[in-house]
């Protein structure tokens, strides 16, 4: 058994923020989990599905995040516990049943966990969930430490459950994929009482009643949360200065504080609630200092709510002066870290606190660095051969065609590893639609090609109602599913089309081709490692009109890797190699520009990287000089 | 003038100059003959760039040696001048007029004087293009003119990289200046000459947009392949196609329209750099004219006169007259064009 999924607590195991959000919700006796993939979240529902083959609990990869809410949802309507986790894009897509169901309000207690990535280090944008909580009226926790995330996880189910309605838990990177020690408490006893009360039905009527009743919860909620001990201050009851701080960010606050000598100067207030904002505890704390400097992650979201405050209480607490973001201390976007506290305190308190001794002592303690990296395919990866033929058919077409991207590992079709094919990238799904809509344009003179790409995680996720739009009205549109069979970006979670379930249950393959035929549209499949037919492939379709699907088929290198690897030993014969030579130009290693290539400049010639290259064989096409050599590997 | 590909985008491409006659093509991966275009398909680094010397649009080095000794007559450097047609025997079917270009080709193959040809395939769900014949068969199908440029030099090009040599190719005035220019590039010009047997050149006033034509043919109700293509003699003044669906007349002043813009930089009818140079003779059109140019045209023609492969006449002075008039008068309009281009910087 694995030990993280023990009934019994009492020890401390090293976890991972959002494995400790997953056991919080094992011994809240959560009991049906949702989600969909997507950094930093992915882990949590990981973690619970792996619990779910020990434990009697029921945990789902969804085809989207409002599905997974909505099937969720009916959990608690039904009287049990559950929890849904997403990543800040994810809530977007929830939000249209969220402001629903804040009104209908909830049974069994419901938490839905967003990760947020400041700095959008694995995303398409940087954007401030909380902000949900606040427009659809719902309490939203913030915890800073793993411990924390366990112990406020396992207590946001207890406050949805007092106030009947969902509760967020909001993550950030940081902590999400933070390790610590975290004393584990035990999973209660398991018991079946689904059931759906009839008299007490689910809906939003009368929606100004029911807007009334989730303003109510919130008070309720904010009264709860007093009670409990997930605020914090240290520091004197006269501080210079007082700092207000929310989730992870708090540990950067107070290592500042702390490295720069200041513990008796500044009072530090972390608060675990950020909406509503815990009035009476800031009415007391905010009298500490007529100095105010807010830390946290991402929006001045408690920032502006305290300043909102201030003015309210003006009389009690007294005339303030702001730190923060609208001040330009903070800067308006990106992820905070402890230097950045460390500067703004060091400058306002004039304190020098040594920058690069910091910096340095940082380094030492880190492992060696890895060495830089531009964003590119990998090895063997199908998408390399996709975006080679559409970069080909594009230039056979000569009509200023261009792709519209959607979210996956192919967006990074926008970067030079894709032929920089790819001129737009929004969210999961919009590539489609964005196609939908330009298949309209003919009439106003617009005559350039478009090619839209998505995975088949994203097929499924949102492009399917585009898709299904463009045949609804008629638009010319060319979709290239890039089949890999896997959410290959975020760590390979099943979705419909791979025949498993997150619980690893094996179950019939939803068929995309046979969904699109299904539609009425126009239907071919293809190899993208047969990249001069695929090629012939798109420009073919590309000159037709209406509905057309082609499907790209190749298992993700990685997969393949994992299931019985690639056929060829690879090598460059440097005899027949021309290198920078009329006739070639560094091409394997300037265009085509697989990692598992790499230019000798020693004897200006191209050469196999070994321990890169996995052996997928399509760059021996790309060469015009055959001189990249493939060898059937002998069978093992 | 640098010798690198972005010279030849810059010249060429980015003014929309190119002629698709594809000696560009197949040197490299940077340019691909795809359906009537010839495409960048990648920015290159390479010096010496064979594609910017090749082109006999990028105007590298002075081009055209003969042109300034020829202006007497218009149609370059010859040995003799005269119609011919095939003979009964050899005559093969589809061709575009006396049938000569496809006579001399077959008989070539069949006696080894050359291992292949680099003739002009017919379209078929894609543009027309080039074709390494290796037998009388091949020849065969691809007899008739196709009046869009089809980058056939591309075949040649590969057919070099695959090591075959003694070829003989057929082509476009341009193409046969690119082979001339070939002659004299660097690296290694000289080694890839040594691959050519014979150059048939063809007449030429214009070639057309393939593309444009389609689309052309497409918004007039003709879909699908083309058979075969006439432009009858003049005073005619019509473009036949003929169809699954049957024949079609359009006035050739509709037609003109679609002409590649590159063509009218041209100063070349009769394909001055060619061994032999064949075309059509005004009013009649069982027969071709026929240019001997070279001492290797002269011997192969004269052996398949012997052979009585090819039949030949006097071509009456009228003609000649005629061909001398239109031939300087598209050498000033392709001057006079450059001259507007130099301007247009
Ligand atoms: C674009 C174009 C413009 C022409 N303009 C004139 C003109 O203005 N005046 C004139 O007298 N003659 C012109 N001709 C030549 C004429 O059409 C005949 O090709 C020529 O007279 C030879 O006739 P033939 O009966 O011997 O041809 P065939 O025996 O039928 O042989 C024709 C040969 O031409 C090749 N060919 C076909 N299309 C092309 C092409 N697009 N590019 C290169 N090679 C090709 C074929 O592969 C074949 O080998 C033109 C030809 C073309 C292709
Ligand atoms: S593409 Fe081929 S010829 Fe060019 S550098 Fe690479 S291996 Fe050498
Ligand atoms: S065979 Fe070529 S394309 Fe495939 S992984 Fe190796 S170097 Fe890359
Ligand atoms: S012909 Fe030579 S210089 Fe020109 S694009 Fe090709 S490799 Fe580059
Ligand atoms: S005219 Fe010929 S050589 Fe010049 S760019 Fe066009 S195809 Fe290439």
């Amino acid at each position: 058994m694995n030990e993280l999924f023990e009934i019994k607590g009492g020890d401390e195991r090293l976890l991972q923020g959002n494995e400790a959000i997953a056991r919080g919700a094992l011994e809240a006796g959560v009991r049906f989990c949702a989600g969909y993939p997507g950094n930093p979240s992915s882990e949590i529902l990981e973690t619970l599905a792996e619990a779910a083959k020990e434990l009697p609990i029921y945990a789902e990869w969804s085809i989207n995040e409002k599905v997974a809410l909505e099937a969720a949802a009916a959990a608690s309507f039904a009287g049990l516990r559950a929890i849904v986790s997403m990543k800040q894009n994810g809530v977007n897509v929830v939000s249209d049943f969220l402001t629903n169901l804040t009104l209908s309000g909830t049974g069994g207690g419901l938490v839905l966990v967003t990760c947020d990535d400041p700095g959008g280090i694995s995303s398409t944008n940087e954007e401030d969930a909380r902000l949900f909580a606040k427009l659809s009226d719902v309490p939203l926790l913030e915890p800073a430490t793993p411990q924390e995330a366990l112990e406020m996880t396992k207590w946001a189910f207890e406050l949805s459950e007092r106030i009947k309605n969902i509760v967020i838990l909001r993550s950030v990177s940081r902590l999400s994929h933070t390790r610590a020690n975290v004393l584990l408490g035990s999973i209660p006893p398991y018991e079946n009482r689904a059931f759906f009360d009839t008299k007490s039905p689910f809906h939003t009527f009368p929606v100004l009643t029911k807007h009334l009743g989730r303003h109510r919860k919130l008070d309720e909620a904010m009264a709860h949360y007093e009670g409990s001990s997930f605020s914090r201050y240290d520091g004197p009851e006269r501080a210079e200065m007082l700092v207000i701080s929310s989730g992870s960010s708090w540990n950067y606050a107070a290592e500042a504080v702390e490295i720069l000598g200041l513990t008796e100067r500044i009072g530090v207030l972390k608060l675990g609630m950020t909406w509503p904002l815990p009035v009476n505890i800031l009415r007391r704390y905010l009298k500490y200092s007529e100095r105010i400097f807010f830390v946290e992650e991402l929006d001045p979201f408690v920032e502006e709510g305290v300043k909102a405050l201030c003015a309210e209480l003006a009389s009690e607490v007294g005339i303030k002066e702001f730190y923060g973001r609208s001040s330009g201390h903070i800067p308006i976007c990106g992820e905070l870290s402890p230097s950045v506290i460390l500067g703004v305190l060091g400058d306002i308190f004039s304190i020098s606190w040594r920058a690069e001794e910091y910096r340095a002592r940082m380094k030492s303690l880190l492992p060696q660095p890895s060495p830089p990296r531009e964003f590119g395919f990998c090895p063997g990866c199908p998408h390399r051969g996709t975006y080679y033929a559409i970069k080909e058919a594009l230039a056979w077409d000569g009509r200023n065609g261009f792709v519209s991207g959607d979210i996956g590992c192919y967006s990074m079709g926008i970067w030079p590893t894709g032929f920089s094919q790819v001129k737009s990238v929004h969210a999961m799904g919009s590539g489609v639609g964005l196609a939908s809509g330009y298949g309209k344009l003919g009439q106003f003179g617009f005559d350039q090609p478009v090619i839209t790409v998505c995975g088949d995680s994203t097929f499924f996720h949102a492009a399917i109602t585009a898709l299904i739009n463009a045949r609804f009205n008629n638009s010319d549109i060319l979709l290239l599913v890039l089949d890999n069979s896997a959410t290959a970006m975020t760590g390979f979670q099943p979705h419909p089309g791979t025949g498993s379930t997150a619980m690893g249950e094996k179950v019939e393959p939803v068929d995309i081709e046979t969904v699109c035929r299904s539609l009425g549209v126009g239907v071919e499949v293809g190899d993208p490692y047969d990249m001069e037919h695929t090629a012939e492939t798109i420009y073919r379709l590309m000159q037709e009109a209406g509905q057309r699907v082609l499907i790209l088929k190749r298992k993700c290198a990685l997969v393949q890797g994992r299931q019985g690897g690639f056929p060829y030993t690879m090598r460059v014969d440097q005899q027949k190699c021309l290198g920078e030579d009329c006739g070639c130009g560094r091409y394997c290693t300037r265009i085509f520009r697989c990692p598992g290539l790499i230019w000798d400049s020693s004897v200006k010639k191209a050469r196999i990287d070994e321990v890169i290259c996995v052996g997928c064989g399509i760059c021996a096409s790309a060469c015009p000089s055959e001189a990249i050599i493939r060898q059937q590997k002998a069978p093992n | 003038m640098e010798q690198f590909q972005g010279e030849l985008i810059d010249r060429v491409f980015d003014r929309g100059i190119c002629v698709k006659c594809g000696a560009c093509v197949g040197l490299c991966p940077y340019f691909r003959y795809f359906d009537g275009i010839v495409a960048v398909m990648d920015r290159c680094v390479a010096g010496t760039g064979r594609c910017v010397q090749v082109c006999p649009r990028a105007g590298y080095k002075s081009t055209a040696p003969q042109e300034n000794a020829t202006d007497g007559n218009g149609i370059g450097i010859y040995r003799s001048v005269f119609k011919a047609r095939a003979s009964v025997d050899t005559l093969h079917e589809g061709v575009q007029y006396g049938g000569v270009v496809t006579a001399l080709l077959a008989y070539g193959i069949e006696n080894s004087f050359f291992g292949g040809a680099i003739v002009t395939d017919r379209e078929g769900a894609l543009a027309p293009s080039g074709m390494l014949a290796e037998s009388v068969t091949d020849i065969a199908r691809c007899a008739g003119s196709r009046y869009s440029a089809a980058g056939s030099l591309a075949v040649f090009n590969k057919a070099i990289k695959d090591g075959k040599g003694n070829l003989a190719v057929v082509g476009l005035p341009c193409q046969m200046e690119a082979l001339e220019r070939m002659k004299h590039s660097i690296p290694d010009g000289a080694q890839r000459e040594s691959a050519v047997s014979l150059r048939i050149g063809i007449f030429c006033t214009w070639a057309l947009d393939y593309r444009m034509l389609k689309d052309f043919l497409r918004a007039n109700g003709v879909t699908g392949a083309v058979k075969k293509y006439d432009i009858p003699p003049p005073p005619s003044e019509k473009f036949v196609v003929f169809t699954e669906q049957g024949r079609r007349e359009f006035p050739l002043m509709e037609i003109r329209g679609l002409v590649q813009k590159g063509c009218s930089l041209c100063r070349d009818m009769t394909a001055e750099h060619a061994d032999i140079s064949i075309g059509t003779v005004e009013g009649e059109e069982q027969w071709n004219t026929v240019v001997l140019r070279t001492e290797k045209g002269e011997a192969f023609f004269e052996e398949a006169l012997n052979k009585n492969i090819v039949e030949k006449a006097q071509l009456p002075d009228q003609n000649l007259n005629h061909l001398s008039t239109a031939s300087r008068n598209k050498r000033k309009r392709g001057k006079n064009a450059e001259l507007e281009l130099s301007r247009e910087g």
